[in-house]
């Protein structure tokens, strides 16, 4: 999909059962010393054979988006918790920057499959930034934004979060993912319009399931929630924003 | 059992040299999927600190090569909340518990053994008398054979628990650390803590790490922490447990022959939930193949000839 996202299936031998918002830690059965960590990834795909997004910003990530054809991996999965459920008569609405549509598409499929056809603001820097746009098309009222212009609306994701809260008449529900400060806007913007938002959270992480401690994300209320274990997916309120 | 593979440390005797390090195991609950964690020769916890600790801003870690930096700021439960939640359960299973004990003065390691020797189901205690991450205690402690002395002495006066130290490798002279906690009662010493690190991002021109420093760990330290053991092994009485960058049976073997009595897997952990596990089968497979008791490993390094 480009230089710089590719996708990445696992045979994975059993039936992963996995909800969206829930990520794998994958790591090269082959890496040896170096790279050391596995790697935290949203699932975008249960099942038999589970699947990534992959957009390559280091050294883990390049090995993935390079991974021959039947070369095998360390996957431990599904962690953390799923996109909680969008309470009935809210509609939900999708905020996607950039290779955070990887989760979002997941829960867009499960919206569609009971019934729901879920807004989707997907956007990032240029058209090239927008890997899976055709499939998003098909399972949401998808609207691209892009920053250069090069598809969809020019501008940030976030420049039409306001009309679209607005034509649900603050009957809606926020999700977002994608970077730090996109997510603190979509925040903002849903808490101003009084509509609840949910934002899936990335950060540095060894182990993915509480151990390492390594993923603290400042609370509002004081200390540190975790995203592996209280996380990913967490009410963006209870989140101490960084300005 | 023919290829016997139990150790002692001191009166304490393991059910196999393989522990689980302090910081890399949780309170060792959270590995319940992944294999019967009894079955190791023990788990270090968490630095169990008086009061709970919120730890560090991030970030906390970061990855180097062969290795990684933490700083995590000693993030934990306290004692008292380990004692009455954690405690009982790794009791039910069977579990050698060593509790790794933090404190920033002497007084504080002195309340937290007291309040631990109260409840039955720890094995022994582990000083952390060397966490680079924390402003007060840690490596002022262990850089320094009087004040590492006085803790362990300190400690050992409430407690009828084995007490280990474990030992930083920026003390200048670590045998010379080692000693003093000898000579003041430790019953062991666990070398080697991490080594402190750093990392920048040169993007953004910062730190990798909130804390500027981490902790480095992983295998990029083996060969550091295999010396120290040798060292110390050579001019002590009391045993050593190994520990750095040990993330498969081979590593561990060259700790025990190096003189370690024990040893402790860490960051292998995080890349392998089962790490500690396929340590053990490791060893003792290595042991049935050579036909001896896993005792008989310890201090057997041959020196090499003229």
């Amino acid at each position: 999909m480009g230089p710089s996202y590719h996708l990445l299936t696992f045979e994975a031998g059993q039936e992963i059962v996995a909800f969206p918002g829930q990520f794998a830690m994958v790591r090269g059965a082959t890496w040896g010393q170096a790279p050391l960590l596995p790697r935290p990834m949203s699932l975008l795909e249960p099942g038999r054979r589970p699947a990534i997004l992959i957009k390559i910003v280091g050294e883990g990530s390049r090995r993935l988006a390079h991974a021959s054809p039947g070369e095998p991996f360390d996957l431990l999965m599904p962690l953390g918790n799923r996109w909680s459920p969008c309470p009935a008569g809210q509609r939900p609405i999708l905020v996607a920057g950039g290779v955070g549509i990887a989760p979002l598409l997941f829960f867009a499929r499960e919206l569609a499959a009971s019934g729901v056809r879920a807004t989707m603001l997907y956007g990032g820097r240029s058209a090239s930034d927008l890997p899976l746009s055709e499939e998003v098309a098909e399972v949401s009222d998808a609207r691209f934004l892009t920053e250069d212009g090069s598809r969809g609306t020019r501008g940030r994701v976030t420049a039409l979060l306001e009309s679209a809260i607005g034509e649900t008449r603050g009957k809606s529900k926020v999700y977002a993912c994608g970077p730090d400060r996109m997510m603190a806007k979509v925040a903002e913007i849903s808490r101003g319009l009084g509509v609840p938002c949910e934002v899936s959270l990335e950060t540095p992480m060894a182990c993915g399931y509480g151990v390492c401690l390594g993923c603290p994300v400042k609370r509002t209320s004081g200390g540190y929630l975790y995203a592996c274990m209280d996380g990913p997916c967490v009410d963006a309120a209870a989140i101490a924003w960084e300005p | 059992m023919p290829f016997d593979q139990t150790v002692n440390i001191g009166s304490l005797t393991l059910k196999n040299p393989v522990l689980t390090a302090s910081g890399t195991f949780g309170y060792a609950l959270e590995y319940d999927d992944f294999y019967d964690v009894a079955a190791l020769g023990g788990i270090c916890t968490k630095g169990l600190s008086l009061t709970p600790l919120v730890g560090n801003a991030p970030n906390r870690i970061c990855e180097t090569a062969a290795g990684m930096l933490n700083a995590i700021g000693l993030a934990n439960v306290g004692v008292e909340a380990f004692c009455r939640e954690k405690l009982p359960q790794l009791r039910a299973r069977g579990v050698t518990v060593i509790a790794n004990i933090f404190g920033t003065t002497v007084e504080e390691f002195v309340a937290i053994a007291e309040r631990i020797e109260k409840d039955e189901g720890v094995h022994a205690l582990e000083l952390n008398v060397s966490c680079p991450n924390v402003k007060k205690g840690g490596l002022l402690f262990g850089c320094d054979a009087n004040l590492s002395a006085g803790v362990t002495n300190a400690v050992k006066r409430v407690t009828k628990l084995p007490v280990w130290v474990k030992m930083s490798p920026e003390a200048g002279d670590a045998v010379g650390v080692a000693r003093a906690c000898q000579e003041a009662g430790a019953d062991a010493i666990t070398a080697i803590n991490t080594i402190r690190g750093a990392s920048i991002d040169i993007e953004a021109q910062r730190p990798r790490i909130h804390h500027r420093t981490g902790g480095l760990s992983g295998p990029a330290i083996k060969p550091l922490a295999l010396r120290i053991v040798w060292d110390l092994a050579s001019a002590l009485d009391i045993p050593i447990i190994g520990i750095g960058g040990i993330a498969t049976a081979a590593d561990a073997i060259e700790f025990l022959l190096a003189g370690a009595t024990a040893v402790q897997v860490g960051t292998a952990n995080f890349a392998d939930p089962e790490a500690g596990a396929k340590v053990m089968r490791g060893i003792a497979a290595y042991c049935e193949k050579h036909g001896v008791a896993v005792r008989d490993l310890i201090g057997r390094v041959k020196r090499n000839g003229p």
